[in-house]
This record gives structure tokens, C-alpha cells and sequence, in this order.
């Protein structure tokens, strides 16, 4: 047990490291490396329902543009009149100084993970009755519900977009920013890790799976299964406000359906991305985002225009070759390696029947 | 457990390998070629119009290399493009922005397709002092927000129909007309929208109708039915070539009578030549048209470049397209006068631009918008099946008589 503990300190540490110290080696990749914090933050807390619960939720999208909205509104909002800041052809500027730019973005983060979560809360008690694939259909429906109700609010740009504040200028270092963002999503990656790591040693994840399994059995076994489905979603909420406020910080325009309610793609990308991986596993969402976001930066310019046919090419063959996702895929190969036992007699005897 | 953490080892080994092996850059100039960078809707919902401005680019590079180059410190240079395709959504085009400039060593950007994600690289480009010289990004807004490094040969979107509800105005002998609008939620579209509010509170005139369109456009009928109810003077819809080609289809199918219809985009989307008759008396606004008179060595005139582009590409140029084109006039203009690759005095040489092209003259006001040239409308006439785009205003380059009102559906052949 202790020279298991050893070696998971030595691969979390490295880990960190490798993180920390990312930015500096490869210091032209800090936008695509602050995207891939963001997106294995997106996909493992995506595979708290779809994995853990079995709920496939194309709903996180949600929390995730209002982050990127509240965020920025926030940001803005401390300091100066939003409704001017938003107004297109406005002829005032407004500039951020240094303090009251990191103010903004650190209350605006806090807001961003707080009014999500609550959010998530409501709406999952309200639509968290439904079972498989009318709650998936329900939660997509939230997603494109929400992008459309966004593009008509004046107040935070509607069509317009929202252009959230730049970087401050007294910040002459051009590094600064993308160091910034890196080590903020970086810390928020961390954080929903350990969280991660943590329920995966509670009841609560086998409660979770319970639900997955069969959730008439769990309810008979006297769980609330309510309660608990409310507070998983609950806690993806609370990440994926998080990340979206990173993100539009970064991205530094939001847009209400391309950007922040972007279910097309950030929606469908982290469902993608923890099924890749293999879903309800510790690692297997963070394997699938990493890989998926070197497929797509690595092989999505050399095959302008026909990026999106790879990609259906590559949902097949996940959907095919491996429904279990990577994770599930190497378990199969190598169960002992995952500490199942395999009784070799019983094994012979099943090829044996067939 | 422990082969695991070995797998893994290997696994993150790998991925820093392969980072490091790509993370081989490109220089500003290399040889003779000076490289520039630019993020392009080559898919989505924007496609057919970033393949009209990268063919737009395509043609002028060539031309410019075929016909000497960029003369610099005695220097021949020629022109080179990293495209990468931003899928028309802003997020990953601010993404490749910063790809473009970090990774691909680019110093001098061209702009990509739409308001929407010109404003999603301009704080990019903004932030890393690079020169960007963008021919699709009309929106106003993009114009106040102080940017020192975007330059835009474009009028802003605001310009776009104001002229067309003064036109309005004056056929209705003066008075206040009664105005229907249906825009798409775009940056773009939104700032046309502003444009017409506006025109209309400088002529006194009445906004009845005022619809936002979705983004995926393909349905506006129930705008048109509201239309038919009310019987305003002009509509007005701007949703880029969707909302173009739905307003036509829609509104010949629907019938819908409307004395004057006022529109964006419809040489992009070949309106003339895709719906022929039921486009005829659509009124829309242009940047450019090929039979105005603005001339230089490079394209010749309007026509020519017409003629050109039509061999070259198959299709008569839209004004997307020719604004491109003009961007690369602009730059290799800015490259001569500042005589050097530093990116400050380039962008020193752009800001002091006064030249003419042959899509038009281009000098840059204080926030980066072309100052120097009108916008122009047309509208689709037809003679028997074959229609075209004639010229109506301004009246120093209108070819034709404006026609108004638009005959009944059914009194139209």
C-alpha cells in the first residue's frame, strides 16, 4: 500500500512540475496549453454526470458561458457602467489600471463559480427526474435556449458580442498575459483534480454509481438518489464557471453563441473528450483531452476545410474500436494492470465453452 | 499499478517530444518571401465568404509577385500566406491569431472574414505590435476601441443602408417613411441595424417592425408575414449571404409586396444569378462594384479585375473579394514607403496611406476605418432571364435610375 502511495507521489509531483514549469519550456504553446487545463478541467468534471452518474449531460455549457458572462460582467461592472462599456459604437473609452483589472477577474471568477453552481442547482431540480436520453435532449436544449436568450440582452452586448478587458497596458511584458491565464487555469485544473480525486475515494462516487447502474435498486436501497444527482451536477457547475471565466478572459471577446453557449463545440468537444478517454475513470478524461487537443492542433492545419470530416471520422472510430474509451480499452488488455484478478481456470473453461 | 505510472511516464514524454519537434518557427521574412499570416472561415457558417476574401488575397499575391514584388532596400521581396481555417468562430480564430504570431513567427496579419472575429483577433494582434491590415471587418465598434495596429480598407457597417432609407425618404417626397428591419445577431449585422436607427431618427422616420434573425439563417418568414400585415415602406435585412439569399426565397415564395427592399451581401451570395427574376429591384449595399472608375497599375480597373478574377476563379469577384485585394496594395504600399521590415514604421508608413486602387481610394482615419471612399448601392435589374447589378447611387457613379416602387408580385411577370 505504501509503495503505491510512493509512486502516485511521484507522478502527481512530476506532474506539477511538468505543469508549472510548461509555460517557460514551451513558451509559444501557453495559449494552447491554457486551453488544454481548461478543456481536461471540462471533461472530467463532464464525466461527474456521463460517467459517474450516467446522466449525459450536453447541459455543463451552460455553466459554463454563464461563467464566461458573469466574469466579464463583473469585471466591468466594479468599475464602470456596463451598459456603456457594451454599447457598440460607444465613443468612451474605459481602461482598466492593473489593481482594478486582477480585482475584477478575482471577484469575477468567484461570482462565476458561485451563480453557476446555484443555477445548476435549480434547473437540476427541476429536470433531474428525467432518465436517459430525454434528460440529454433537455440539457441540450439549455444549452442553445441560453445562447439565444443571451444574443437579445442589451446590457451585455446581445449580438454585438462582449469585449471583455483587456490585459492592463502598465503590464509591458507581452508574456505576462498568456503566464497569467496559464497559471490560472492551470491552478483551477489542479484544484478540480484533487476534487476529482477525492470524490473517487467517497461514498459519494458509489452512490454516483449507483445511480448509473440502476437507480430504481439505489432509490430501494433507501438512497436519496435526488439529492445526490442535484449535487454532482452541482459540483460540475461550480468547474465549469470557473473555466469559462478563464476562458473569456482569454479569448478576450465573447460572443453568445460561438464563444460562451458554444454547445456545438465546447458542448460536444467535452463529452467527446471523456469518452475518448473512457469515461467513469479517474484519468481516462484526462488522457482523452490531452490527446484530442494534440489531434486537433497538431493534425487540424494540415487538413484545412476538412477538419470536421477527420473529426467524424474519429468519433466512429472511438464509437466502434473502443466504446470503453482508451481507459476501458487498456483495462480490457491488461486487467491485472488495473488490480482485477483473473482466475486463469475460469478464463480456459469460459474459451473452453465457446 | 506501477506499469501504469511507466505507461504514463512514457506517455508525457512523448507529448513533450512532439511539442518540442513542432515548435520550429518561420521568420517574418524569409529569403525573399515576406511571410504574412492570416486566419480564414474556410468552413462554418461564414465559408463562403472567407474562400471569397482568400481568393481575394491569392489573386493579389500573385499578381503583386508576377509583376515585381515588394521593393525594399533595393531589395525584391514577394508575398507569402500562412492560412489557417478559423472555422468561422471567434474563439479559435483568436486561438490562431496567437498561433499565427507565437508559433508561426508572422509579423503582419491580414484580417479574416466578419466583424465578429476581426474583434476577436484585434486584442491578439493588439497586444504582440503587429501590423494588421483587415478587409472584412466593418463593425463600428471595432473602430472606437483605440486600437493603434488595425487598419481596415473597408466604410464601417454603420454605412452600409443610411444612405438607403435617405433614398427612401426622398422617393416619399420628403416625408418620414415607415420602416420593417430583420437583422441577424451578428456584430456586423447589428451595426447596419444601428446605422438604419440612426438614419431613421435623422429623417423622423418609423421603425415598425425590428427583428433580430438567428445565426444559423434559414427562415425569416414569419418576419415576412408580418410584413405582409403591415405594409411598411422599406424593409431592410442584413444576415450576410444566408440572410440574403433567405430573404429572396422567402419573400418571392411569400409574395410579400414591399415598395423597396434594402440588403447586405447580395453579390456574395450571386443573388442576380441564383434566383434571376424574383431578386430583380433588390436594393443592396456594396463596397464596390466593378464599373467604378478607380484605377491602379496592378488589377487595371474595376472590369479588368472583373475579367480576371473570373478566369482565375470561375465567378464574377463580389465586393469581399475586391476589398481583399485591396488590403495587399495596402500593405506592399506601406512595405515601399517604409522601406524596412521593422513592424513600428510599417505600421508608421499605414497610418500616412493615401492612395487609389482600383477598389477604391484608401486613407485611414484615426481608429483605423477607411475614411476615403463611399459606400455605393445597386439594385438587381433584369433584362428577359439574365439580370445584373446596376449602380444607383451616389449618383456620380450610378449608371441607372433607381427603380421605385417595387411593381406588385402580381403585376410581375
Amino acid at each position: 500500500m505504501n509503495a503505491i502511495k510512493q509512486k502516485d507521489l511521484i507522478l502527481y509531483s512530476g506532474l506539477i512540475i511538468l505543469g508549472l514549469v510548461a509555460p517557460f519550456l514551451f513558451s509559444a504553446f501557453k495559449v494552447q496549453l491554457t486551453y488544454l487545463c481548461v478543456l481536461i478541467v471540462l471533461a472530467m468534471t463532464w464525466n461527474l454526470q456521463g460517467g459517474e452518474m450516467g446522466y449525459n449531460s450536453f447541459g455543463n455549457i451552460l455553466f459554463y458561458g454563464l461563467g464566461m458572462y458573469l466574469t466579464a460582467s463583473v469585471q466591468v461592472g466594479m468599475f464602470f457602467p456596463l451598459a456603456e462599456w457594451t454599447e457598440s459604437g460607444g465613443e468612451k473609452t474605459f481602461v482598466h489600471t492593473t489593481a482594478q483589472y486582477f480585482q475584477g477577474i478575482g471577484v469575477g471568477l468567484l461570482v462565476a463559480a458561485i451563480v453557476p453552481t446555484i443555477v445548476a442547482g435549480a434547473i437540476g431540480y427541476a429536470i433531474l427526474g428525467l432518465r436517459g436520453h430525454y434528460f440529454a435532449i433537455c440539457t441540450l436544449g439549455l444549452g442553445i435556449a441560453a445562447g439565444e436568450i443571451a444574443g437579445g440582452i442589451e446590457i451585455i452586448g446581445a449580438g454585438q458580442g462582449f469585449t471583455t478587458p483587456p490585459f492592463p497596458a502598465e503590464i509591458v511584458d507581452p508574456e505576462a498575459r498568456g503566464q497569467f491565464f496559464y497559471f490560472l487555469s492551470f491552478l483551477v485544473l489542479v484544484l478540480a483534480f484533487v476534487f476529482v480525486k477525492y470524490i473517487y475515494g467517497s461514498r459519494f462516487r458509489l452512490i454516483l454509481n449507483a445511480i448509473r447502474d440502476n437507480e430504481d435498486k439505489a432509490e430501494a436501497m433507501g438512497i436519496q438518489t435526488m439529492k445526490y444527482k442535484i449535487v454532482g451536477w452541482m459540483c460540475s457547475a461550480f468547474f465549469c464557471g470557473l473555466a469559462g471565466g478563464i476562458m473569456g478572459g482569454l479569448i478576450g471577446y465573447i460572443d453568445s453563441t460561438d464563444v460562451a453557449f458554444d454547445g456545438r463545440e465546447m458542448g460536444v468537444f467535452m463529452v467527446l473528450m471523456a469518452i475518448l478517454g473512457g469515461k467513469g475513470t479517474l484519468w481516462g478524461p484526462v488522457i482523452g483531452a490531452t490527446l484530442f487537443h494534440f489531434f486537433k492542433e497538431g493534425l487540424w492545419t494540415f487538413i484545412l476545410g476538412w477538419q470536421y470530416v477527420a473529426l467524424g471520422v474519429l468519433i466512429v472510430v472511438i464509437v466502434v474500436y473502443f466504446p470503453e474509451g482508451l481507459m476501458g480499452w487498456l483495462r480490457e488488455k491488461y486487467p491485472d494492470r488495473f488490480g482485477e484478478v483473473i482466475d486463469e481456470k475460469d478464463r480456459k473453461a469460459q474459451v473452453e465453452i465457446k | 499499478m506501477n506499469k501504469l505510472v511507466k505507461l504514463f511516464t512514457i506517455f508525457i514524454s512523448a507529448i513533450t517530444l512532439t511539442i518540442a519537434s513542432i515548435s520550429s518557427s518561420f521568420a517574418k521574412v524569409e529569403g525573399e518571401y515576406i511571410v504574412l499570416g492570416s486566419a480564414i472561415s474556410l468552413t462554418g457558417k461564414y465559408s463562403s465568404n472567407g474562400v471569397h476574401t482568400q481568393n481575394g488575397y491569392n489573386m493579389a499575391v500573385d499578381r503583386i509577385n508576377k509583376m515585381g514584388g515588394v521593393n525594399v532596400g533595393g531589395k525584391s521581396y514577394k508575398f507569402e500566406i500562412i492560412y489557417y481555417d478559423d472555422e468561422s468562430n471567434p474563439k479559435r480564430a483568436a486561438q490562431l491569431a496567437e498561433r499565427l504570431i507565437k508559433q508561426d513567427g508572422v509579423h503582419y496579419m491580414l484580417g479574416p472574414y466578419s466583424s465578429g472575429l476581426t474583434k476577436a483577433i484585434a486584442p491578439v494582434t493588439e497586444k504582440y505590435k503587429i501590423p494588421m491590415v483587415e478587409a472584412n471587418g466593418a463593425s463600428r465598434s471595432l473602430f472606437t476601441k483605440g486600437y493603434k495596429y488595425l487598419f481596415a480598407v473597408l466604410s464601417p457597417a454603420n454605412q452600409y443602408l443610411e444612405v438607403a432609407i435617405d433614398l427612401a425618404v426622398e422617393k416619399n417626397g420628403g416625408k418620414p417613411v415607415r420602416i420593417a428591419q430583420a437583422f441577424e445577431q451578428d456584430a456586423f449585422s447589428q451595426d447596419v441595424r444601428l446605422g438604419i436607427l440612426d438614419a431613421a431618427k435623422r429623417t423622423g422616420s418609423e421603425i415598425i417592425i425590428d427583428d433580430k434573425l438567428p445565426k444559423e439563417l434559414n427562415d425569416m418568414a414569419a418576419t415576412l408575414a408580418k410584413v405582409k400585415a403591415t405594409k411598411p415602406d422599406v424593409l431592410v435585412v442584413s444576415g450576410h449571404t444566408k440572410g440574403a439569399l433567405t430573404a429572396i426565397r422567402q419573400i418571392s415564395e411569400m409574395k410579400v409586396d414591399v415598395p423597396m427592399l434594402a440588403m447586405t451581401h447580395c453579390d456574395a451570395a450571386k443573388l442576380s444569378k441564383q434566383h434571376g427574376k424574383n431578386s430583380e429591384y433588390a436594393l443592396c449595399a456594396s463596397q464596390w462594384h466593378k464599373n467604378l472608375s478607380y484605377k491602379d497599375k496592378f488589377f487595371g480597373g474595376g472590369k479588368k479585375y472583373d475579367k480576371d478574377f473570373k478566369k482565375e476563379f470561375g465567378y464574377a469577384p463580389p465586393y469581399q473579394s475586391a476589398e481583399s485585394s485591396a488590403a495587399l496594395l495596402v500593405f506592399k504600399d506601406a512595405f515601399e514607403r517604409a522601406n524596412s521590415f521593422d513592424r513600428d514604421k510599417v505600421r508608421d508608413a499605414l497610418k500616412t496611406t493615401d492612395m487609389q486602387t482600383f477598389y477604391g481610394n484608401i486613407k485611414f482615419g484615426p481608429g483605423g476605418q477607411n475614411v476615403a471612399k463611399p459606400m455605393i448601392l445597386f439594385q438587381v435589374r433584369c433584362k428577359g432571364d439574365s439580370c445584373e447589378n446596376k449602380v444607383v447611387a451616389p449618383t456620380k457613379w450610378a449608371s441607372d435610375k433607381f427603380y421605385h416602387p417595387i411593381p406588385k408580385w402580381s403585376e410581375r411577370s
